[in-house]
């Protein structure tokens, strides 16, 4: 294909304009949100959308809307979880238990979640076909089967850009151990990984003071600047951004959250002295401080063999920790405005396999949500008895994802624009599961 | 009749043939006690190799390849596609790139000054050859090799020793033996002790013949077979059956692929490599043979092009911040760019021997790669230019200990700048975490004090400016760099501060950490 270099410069100015543009907005807080969205062009039907919903942008990231995605890694059993099949063929040695939410039983191994049903949803019949792990976990993260080139944001990260505040002292997104990025989305949105939680993120102190650093930012923005005259412009302006957001975080009286010494012994113990659940206590703190989105990784649920130790080992650090996160949110009055979603990224296989475990399973797994206007004590959809098909009212991947949306209030038509100019709907398949906020 | 074709067709009696004799052969190496760290090579395995590398075609009729023939064949494509390649690169940064590149290290302020002034029309290939032949060339390449290698292995340090690797690595690169060598040493070793140098690129796969089909076909042939060991791959044509007949040369013994449905149910698979070769099923080869026919179909049989283009691409990819295609998740199927000059490059290098060395002097005395930077706003712009690129987690911490001298944070900022090498450098982003160590981190920002303080006994601003960019750049300041900072030393007023600030703003650029 011939291009003249005339059109490679038009295109060349129009990336330009939008880095310029992205950097204005997320970095500085310079440009307001809806100049924004009317500059890409993008923003017309999501304006359409929050004026009729009697929104503005502005007042959408006020709302305190937030969100804590409790991932368990590796893909954890539903036999096990959330739709036990105690004395079936493929139910295993794993028990059922009552409870608070008539009708509802729950696997053994967790006693505690289950006095707190009547808060919670199991939604019994998600269903994908994503079996591998790592494509299966960017899917349940983004909405989307990996495919192309193109990088889909996680959810995560599409919060952080439409909840947060761009100019915002933490970060929008958190996450305790590595997870999905922000892929087209761009390093504003990226997660700000901690590895320990519970302390300070390390090298947050100045060695300098607040005049000083501010002085060596300005020179340093010009060096960048200078780089970018050099045929670096996209590595220069997200060093740029980094530093921005960094300097923000330094600042900030707000980092305390991160710090877990002021919560009581008590509070502590309840959520199990343990980097899982002290992650958790550290989500509950940084939704207080407006952080919109906090991941907390749990793996070992890739059991393909002997998962009848596995799971309650693993659930016996899981169960009390999310019973407690979800207690404390709803006694602090924020459980009606913070999305709790408990999942992994696929099921495992009906049938136990001959070291007593069992392998890859998306055809029909289940996953639970609380919080942000779902209705507790109901379980969506049904599987069949053996548990190898979705019986009745089968949720996949993209209605899950519209039902995040409509419990954070998200317009899953707004477009968020790729740097190639690109406009991509936040979820453009699949319906929200209705059933859980009515 | 050309010789070539007899090792095709027959390469899969050969592979036999050759174990049958080795195993005549006494295999002494092999029982000695206490060896020492990389004991000789079984006899077994020697032979195997010695033979296997007569089946390649003759090299007389590719041997005239060279620089100028790469960037006949790329200018052609740009004619194609009516692309004006980018303008060359000047000294002061090509010195800089050359180092990072080569040695993963800058040049001394003393070396940037000499290269420039030096009028040597040959100056730049000099530079090439010299940096080609330092240790600090042979350790670069292999950390990278170390961190494709193993970057993704979740076998922990108690039984895999990652640095005896990387020395080992080291040796091959420094005494530039052949890939196909260092390839074949690799796949062929036991994997079983992790005090042998050369076995710890098997022990990272835990002892699954599955996980060393796949890293084998990835990292050596650029191809991504993983989703198709549970079912078909999506979008290519490699099917189940081809992984698990694949896995079946690694397995000590049978090999049985588990049913996709029933885990009850298994099939016993007969070795099989994924360009369709296999051994005489009356071999009925077992545990290292296998791995020995391994060596064969992935190295010495000259149909299997993956292989020397895997390293080509991964090299070109590394020197110009974009491959031919994604460095190892290829498959027969996916998109490569300008295949007819990567699979000629790829040819060439192994009529050279596989000979890393070669390799770079050819690409890196190219006009092609002596250009300027600017990042590709698409794929058919590529190589036109070159795409800045950001340092590998180990370059940034030698470059941090190299100008601002002992940080005792070396492993700390090589973890938290590293990133897998076989990821685009387009999808690689930052971190915030990055930017507070350089910003805050009290062991860097103590040398930062110590070199501001050396600096400041520099008389002239003018000098001390320039002193701190050849340091901590590579590079002399240019007239706005110099201008920039003659504004903020009157700024700020105490000269010493100012200069603590000149060299943290540095160590913060991103041009510190960035290749271009």
């Amino acid at each position: 294909m011939m291009r003249s270099n005339c059109s490679v410069e038009a295109e060349e100015k129009t990336m330009n304009n939008q880095i310029l543009l992205q950097l204005g907005m997320t970095h500085d807080g310079l440009v307001d949100r809806r100049r924004f969205l009317q500059v890409t062009g993008a923003g017309l039907a999501a304006a359409g959308w929050l004026n009729a919903v009697g929104l503005s942008a502005d007042d959408l990231k006020k709302r305190n809307a937030a969100c804590i995605l409790v991932w368990l890694g590796g893909g954890p059993s539903q036999f096990e979880t959330w739709d036990p099949k105690p004395g079936t063929d493929n139910g295993g040695k794993t028990k059922a238990i009552a409870t608070a939410a008539p009708g509802i039983k729950v696997a053994e191994h967790w006693p505690k979640m289950a006095e707190l049903m009547k808060d919670c949803a199991i939604i019994r019949s998600m269903t994908s076909k994503e079996g591998n792990h790592e494509r299966a976990t960017y899917q349940l993260h983004t909405g989307r089967a990996p495919s192309g080139a193109l990088k889909y944001p996680s959810i995560g990260s599409v919060v952080a850009q439409e909840l947060g505040e761009p100019a915002a002292e933490l970060p929008n997104f958190v996450s305790v151990g590595e997870t999905v990025g922000p892929g087209f989305l761009g390093i504003h949105a990226a997660p700000f990984v901690v590895n320990s939680p519970g302390e300070l993120p390390a090298n947050i102190a100045m060695t300098v003071s607040k005049e000083r650093m501010a002085r060596r930012l300005a020179l340093l923005k010009d060096q960048n600047a200078e780089l970018s005259q050099a045929g670096a412009g996209e590595i220069a302006a997200s060093q740029q951004g980094l530093y921005d957001q960094a300097a923000r975080m330094v600042l900030s009286p707000k980092l305390k959250s991160f710090d877990l010494k002021n919560e009581s012994d008590k509070n502590r113990d309840a959520y199990g002295r343990n980097s899982f659940g002290q992650g958790l206590l550290m989500a509950r703190r940084l939704v207080e401080s407006g952080v919109p989105f906090i991941e907390v990784r749990k793996g070992g649920w890739d059991n393909h063999g002997d998962i009848f130790k596995a799971v309650p080992q693993n659930a016996g650090q899981v169960d009390p920790a999310l019973a407690q996160l979800i207690r404390d949110l709803k006694s602090r009055g924020l459980l009606e405005t913070t999305l709790v979603i408990c999942m992994g990224e696929f099921g495992r296989t009906p049938k136990v396999n001959n070291k007593a475990g069992r392998d890859h399973y998306p055809k029909a797994f289940s996953a639970l949500v609380a919080g942000s206007g779902i209705k507790g004590g109901r379980a969506i959809g049904k599987t069949n008895d053996n548990g190898t098909e979705v019986a009745d009212r089968p949720v996949s991947v993209p209605d899950l994802f519209q039902t995040f949306c409509k419990a954070l209030k998200l317009n899953p038509a707004t477009e968020m624009v790729t740097p190639q100019g690109r406009p991509i709907k936040i979820v453009d398949e699949g319906k929200p599961v209705n059933e859980l906020f009515a | 009749m050309d010789r070539r074709k007899i090792g095709i067709r027959h390469i899969e009696w050969l592979a036999v043939f050759v174990l049958i004799v080795a195993r005549s052969l006494s295999v002494a190496a092999q029982d000695k006690k206490d060896a020492p760290r990389d004991t000789e090579l079984p006899a077994k395995k020697k032979q195997a190799l010695t033979a296997l590398r007569r089946e390649l075609p003759p090299k007389s009729q590719y041997f005239s390849y060279g620089s100028s023939d790469l960037d006949a064949m790329l200018n052609v494509e740009f004619r194609k596609l009516g692309r004006t390649p980018g303008e060359p690169v000047s000294d002061a940064v090509f010195v800089r790139r050359v180092y990072l590149d080569l040695t993963g290290k800058l040049p001394s302020p003393t070396a940037v000054r000499e290269f420039v002034a030096d009028d040597d029309v040959k100056k730049r290939s000099k530079l090439i050859d010299r940096l080609l032949d330092s240790d600090d060339y042979a350790r670069n390449w292999a950390r990278y090799w170390r961190d494709v290698m193993l970057y993704n292995s979740t076998v922990g340090p108690k039984k895999i020793d990652g640095k005896a690797l990387e020395d080992w690595l080291a040796d091959q690169f420094k005494k530039d033996r052949g890939w196909d060598t260092i390839a074949a040493e690799l796949v062929m070793a036991d994997g079983k002790k992790m005090e042998e140098r050369r076995d710890n690129f098997l022990l990272a796969q835990d002892g699954s013949a599955t996980l060393m089909a796949s890293e084998t076909a990835r990292v050596f042939m650029g191809i991504n077979i993983q989703c198709a060991e549970c079912h078909d791959h999506p979008f290519d044509q490699w099917k189940r059956e081809q992984f698990h007949q694949m896995a079946a040369f690694f397995a000590k013994d049978k090999y049985h692929m588990p049913d996709a449905h029933d885990p009850a149910k298994k099939t016993e698979m007969k070795p099989k490599f994924l360009t369709g070769q296999a051994p005489n099923a009356k071999a009925n080869l077992k545990g290292d043979d296998k791995r020995i026919a391994v060596a064969a179909y992935l190295i010495y049989d000259p149909k299997n092009y993956w292989f020397p283009r895997s390293y080509v691409n991964r090299v070109w990819n590394e020197l110009f911040g974009d491959g031919f295609y994604k460095v190892d998740s290829l498959g027969p199927d996916g998109e490569v760019l300008y295949p007819a000059m990567v699979n000629r490059l790829a040819v060439a290098f192994r009529a050279m021997d596989f000979k890393p060395k070669w390799l770079f002097r050819t690409i890196m005395n190219s006009q092609s790669y002596q250009r300027e930077t600017q990042t590709p706003a698409s794929a058919s712009d590529r190589f036109a230019t070159l795409r800045p690129t950001r340092l590998r987690g180990t370059q940034v911490a030698d470059i941090v200990e190299q100008t601002l001298g002992d940080v005792k944070a070396h492993d700390r900022i090589a973890r938290e700048f590293s990133f897998d090498p076989s990821i685009p450098q387009e999808d690689i982003d930052g971190s915030i975490q990055q930017a507070l160590l350089l910003m805050n981190n009290p062991q860097v920002q103590q040398r930062v004090s110590k070199v501001a303080g050396e600096l400041a006994k520099i008389k002239s601003d003018d000098e001390l400016v320039q002193q701190a960019y050849l340091r901590m750049l590579a590079r002399e300041p240019t007239d706005a760099d110099r201008g920039r900072a003659k504004a903020y030393f009157k700024k700020v007023g105490q000269r010493g501060e100012a200069a603590e600030d000149l060299i943290w703003m540095l160590v913060n650029s991103a041009e510190f950490t960035t290749k271009r």
